[in-house]
């Protein structure tokens, strides 16, 4: 119970600081911290496999993602500048809206009587207990054997669109594609400040 | 579990109001990106709940694949990002309006 | 199967002179003409199988349960039959010579073709709705042969006319159509006539024939539809000999003739058409003396015996009527062949104060005219004599002096103006050179208010001329009936003509009060008017002594006519005030307010409203990365709402 409103609080004061930082690498460091406690989290409802995971893959891999594009698109002159504000007053509506869903969701849980079921579960740390490696295992690869297949292919594509996407090189599509520079038409952005 | 499940859900829906108006309001896209994130973890820990209180795996696998699909999305959003904003001296989603009128 | 040839033959022949005119050439006009004269010897072949008592009758095909269609041809079909294609196809051969070297010439043949397939539909059909097709078709016949030469604009206007007053004519006959289908139930004529006397009362009686005579009026050129024949003269003068003349203007005399079972049950129908007919043959005399065209003065002379006839038909006397007819087309038919002539001859003059003397240079034209004008006063001896005297015999037996009186008295005045017509054309020094003012005349070039036409030598090719007898010979053929045919009621050879339609016509079911005298002393009056009204036209424009002074004559004459004829008793200054102004007032107000403002406004707000539409969406594409955040953020909302809605609030559904 403790450990609950420890990491409950620790959540979201991690979130708050993540939304509001200034620069992006005090974010990454404050979604760090929130996702540490969410594995704390997991571990409470006892699904252990899902908490590992959360670090290896969200934190481990994803915020050093992060990381890295922050470190590449920090190689300007002055990283991080903002144009000016063209939606100024755009945090009231977008509080209400934020505001609203969490009184729908609230209510919803609260309204919606769920007792616990009495899980016949293992000590934690037993092989199938519920939430361990091979209970999550069989899950997987049994019963929901078509989204992990289907997921894996997700992946494939992803990896494929990024290449695409960012990849100016011509080791993939075998053809010489010269560094572009935005011209008149090339960028999305619009260029306000000449180079 | 020691307290019942509607503390969880609620931390989750409070988690994913934060991420919302995180996305909205801030213009630096990696941030949003990152706010994206917190709602999708948001909803993980809902489903993790739900996954313990009817005793069913379905919940754990549901949130696995989240994590996944998280995963590849943010890849590609970074990668979108990268080549958006590579050489332009703002890095700011508001001068992304090409689609204007 | 002869009798679909008849009919539809003429169809043929226009459809494949209008679509391969400019191949043909001139062969348009023989390809014509013989298809006609196809029809005719059809109808000879027909003779007999016509004459057997139910006639013949082909079907054609059952539409619904009633409504069948086929042709008939009985004795009065026959009749009008023998007169469509037998005079028809003399017309076409003489319009071969008169329209020689036109630009339009297969065009020509290709409607006179088509009138004659309309005007066989007419006659042909066993049924009315048939009789309605072919009603309209040649009243569009009409408006394409009177507009012939399109463009002139009196022409067009004149054809215009036609065509609209016709269509007030039809839908006089449409309605009395609708009553007849509803309450009968059936289109056949046989049905009709059957049924008819169970089916209608006598006011539902009296308002059919009202619907049909109203048709008749129109189609007959009687009054008050009849200010459009005399302007029907702007069409080339064969057209005037075939339509105007001959057959479809008569095709009023058929209608009645052929519901003669219904006009024989309505006496109150009778008299108004009796009277309608004898006022126009009255009114239409007397407008005859003042016309100084040539063909309006036909034209008018038409419109009176026509008049006679519709008058026959209308007492009751339906083969008196229908025997008017017969010989009114062979003198009309001759008498505008002949002006015809003249007018070709002339270089298209058809001003008779700028004629005169033309006995001596076109001696076979004066003889035709000779014989048609004996003929229409009503000369003993030829056909017009025999058939005028039957219809106005035929009023005073069936009790109706008035009308008898007005038949005399017409009688006298067509003499008066048809010698009027002879004597100032043929007699006398030829006035083609003189100027024009000194015979009166203000407007040249509109000399008599139709307007001279014909063909405008930059219209003719350069060509050789056909020859001459191809118009000749067909007017000479027609001298023959002229002359003789009157002879098949002369009581002396057994009078075939009346046996010929014995039985035919129902008899009209009214007493029959004694004439005051016999018809032998009848016709000593007729005769004797007939003289009188010689005897004035002589001394008017005959005598010696007047044609010495013919030109100061003619001059006093024209300048002194009284503007009531001159206007045509003001009939067309009525219609252009009561109908033609407001109409064209009425126009140019939707021209000027409901176009723009209101049906242009119409679209325009449309368009306008569309516009405003898409700048309101427009104002949505900002463009804002974070706005689209917004909307999609205010979307999760929803959906999360509803299923709060769904879950919370009303018991959770699965």
């Amino acid at each position: 119970m403790i450990a609950f409103w420890i990491l409950a609080v620790l959540m979201v004061a991690s979130a708050v600081f993540t939304v509001s930082a200034k620069k992006p690498v005090y974010s990454v460091i404050g979604l760090l911290a929130n996702f540490v406690c969410l594995a704390g989290m997991y571990l409470e409802l006892q699904a252990e496999f899902l908490a590992v995971i959360q670090i290896v893959v969200y934190s481990g891999a994803i915020l050093i993602l992060f990381v890295f594009v922050i470190a590449l698109l920090s190689s300007g002159v002055r990283p991080f500048d903002v144009g000016p504000d063209r939606a100024p007053r755009i945090m009231i509506p977008a509080t209400i809206l934020a505001g609203l869903t969490l009184i729908a969701i609230t209510v919803t849980a609260l309204r919606t009587p769920s007792a616990v079921v009495h899980t016949p579960v293992g000590v934690t740390g037993d092989a199938n207990a519920f939430g361990s490696v091979g209970d999550f295992g069989v899950a997987l690869f049994t019963a929901n054997l078509l989204p992990f297949e289907v997921t894996a292919f997700i992946l494939m594509v992803a990896v494929i669109g990024v290449v695409l996407i960012a990849g100016d090189d011509d080791a993939v599509t075998g053809s010489r594609r010269k560094p572009r520079r935005p011209g008149k038409r090339e960028s999305i952005v619009k260029d306000t400040v000449a180079r | 579990m020691s307290i019942g499940p509607e503390y969880y859900v609620v931390l989750s829906a409070v988690l994913f109001s934060i991420g919302v108006v995180g996305v909205i309001a801030r213009r630096n896209p990696l941030i949003m990106l990152m706010s994206i994130e917190l709602l999708f973890n948001a909803a993980n820990l809902a489903l993790v709940t739900y996954a313990r209180v009817w005793a069913n795996d379905a919940g754990h696998v549901f949130a696995f694949l989240v994590i996944t699909v998280a995963a590849a999305e943010a890849a590609i959003g970074l990668a979108i990002v990268a080549v958006t904003f590579r050489r332009t001296p703002f890095v700011d989603v508001d001068e992304v309006s090409a689609l204007k009128g | 199967m002869l009798l679909y040839f008849l009919w539809l033959l003429p169809l043929f022949g226009g459809v494949l002179l209008w679509a391969f005119g400019p191949q043909l050439k001139s062969w348009a006009g023989p390809i014509g003409a013989a298809l006609i004269g196809v029809g005719f010897v059809a109808t000879i072949v027909l003779w007999n199988d016509a004459t057997a008592p139910g006639g013949l009758h082909v079907g054609l095909v059952t539409w619904l349960p009633g409504w069948s269609f086929g042709l008939q041809l009985d004795r009065l079909s026959l009749i009008w039959s023998l007169i469509i294609t037998g005079v028809g196809f003399l017309i076409h051969v003489y319009s071969i010579g008169y329209m020689d070297g036109d630009r339009a010439f297969a065009r020509f043949f290709a409607y006179m073709n088509f009138f004659v397939f309309a005007m066989m539909t007419l006659v042909l059909s066993d049924n009315v709705i048939g009789l309605l097709v072919g009603w309209g078709l040649v009243g569009l016949a009409s408006y394409f042969l009177i507009g012939f030469w399109f463009e002139k604009p009196s022409a067009v206007a004149a054809a215009r006319k036609a065509f609209v007053m016709n269509v007030v004519g039809d839908v006089g006959i449409m309605f009395a159509v609708f009553i007849i289908v509803q309450r009968i139930g059936s289109i056949g004529y046989a049905d009709i006539f059957a049924h008819f006397g169970t089916a209608f009362g006598p006011q539902a009686l009296f308002l059919v024939c009202l619907g049909l005579f109203i048709g008749c009026a129109a189609k007959s050129a009687q009054i008050p539809l009849h200010t459009w024949l005399p302007d029907a003269m702007e069409g080339p003068t064969p057209v005037s000999a075939l339509i105007h003349a001959a057959t479809m203007v008569t095709a009023g005399v058929y209608l009645i003739a052929r519901f003669s079972p219904l006009w024989s049950a309505s006496a109150d129908a009778r008299e108004l058409v009796g009277a309608i007919g004898g006022l126009t043959a009255i009114a239409g005399a007397i407008l005859g003396c003042a016309q100084w065209d040539i063909k309006r003065i036909l034209a008018y002379s038409t419109m009176s015996q026509i008049g006679y006839m519709i008058m026959g038909v209308g007492i009751g006397a339906y083969d008196a009527g229908v025997f008017h007819f017969f010989t009114h087309a062979f003198f009309k038919a001759q008498l505008f062949l002949g002006a015809g002539i003249i007018i070709h001859a002339l270089a298209n003059e058809q001003d008779v104060r700028r004629m005169g003397g033309l006995r001596k240079q076109m001696p076979f034209a004066f003889v035709a005219m000779l014989v048609g004008v004996l003929a229409i006063s009503g000369v003993p001896g030829l056909s017009g004599f025999f058939s005028k005297d039957a219809v106005i015999y035929g009023a005073l037996e069936s009790g109706h002096p008035w009308l008898y009186a007005v038949g005399v008295v017409t009688a006298g005045i067509t003499a008066y103006y048809m010698f009027r017509l002879l004597f100032v054309t043929f007699f006398g020094a030829y006035r083609g050179n003189v100027d024009p003012s000194d015979l009166g005349i203000r407007h040249p070039e509109l000399a008599g208010t139709a307007s001279s036409s014909g063909h405008h030598p930059e219209e003719e090719e350069p060509h050789r001329h056909a020859p001459a007898w191809l118009m000749s010979v067909p007017v000479g053929i027609l001298i023959v009936p002229t002359i003789a045919i009157g002879w098949l009621d002369a009581a002396w050879v057994g009078a075939p003509w009346k046996q010929f339609f014995a039985g035919f016509f129902p008899r009209v079911n009214e007493a029959a009060t004694a004439a005051p005298f016999s018809e032998l002393v009848s016709t000593g009056l007729v005769l004797l008017v007939v003289a009188l009204g010689f005897a004035i036209a002589y001394a008017r424009y005959g005598a010696p002594a007047v044609q010495r002074d013919a030109v100061a004559r003619l001059r006093t004459e024209t300048v002194r006519m009284p503007a009531v004829l001159v206007n045509a008793y003001y009939f067309d200054a009525a219609y252009d005030a009561l109908l033609v102004r407001p109409a064209r007032a009425l126009g140019g107000w939707f021209d000027r307010f409901v176009d723009p403002h209101v049906i242009d406004a119409g679209v325009r707000e449309v368009a306008i409203s569309a516009q405003w539409l898409g700048h309101l969406f427009r104002s949505f594409q900002t463009g804002l990365v974070r706005a689209y955040a917004l909307s999609i953020a205010f979307g999760v909302l929803c959906v999360v709402a509803y299923y709060a809605y769904a879950f919370a609030f009303t018991g959770g559904g699965r």
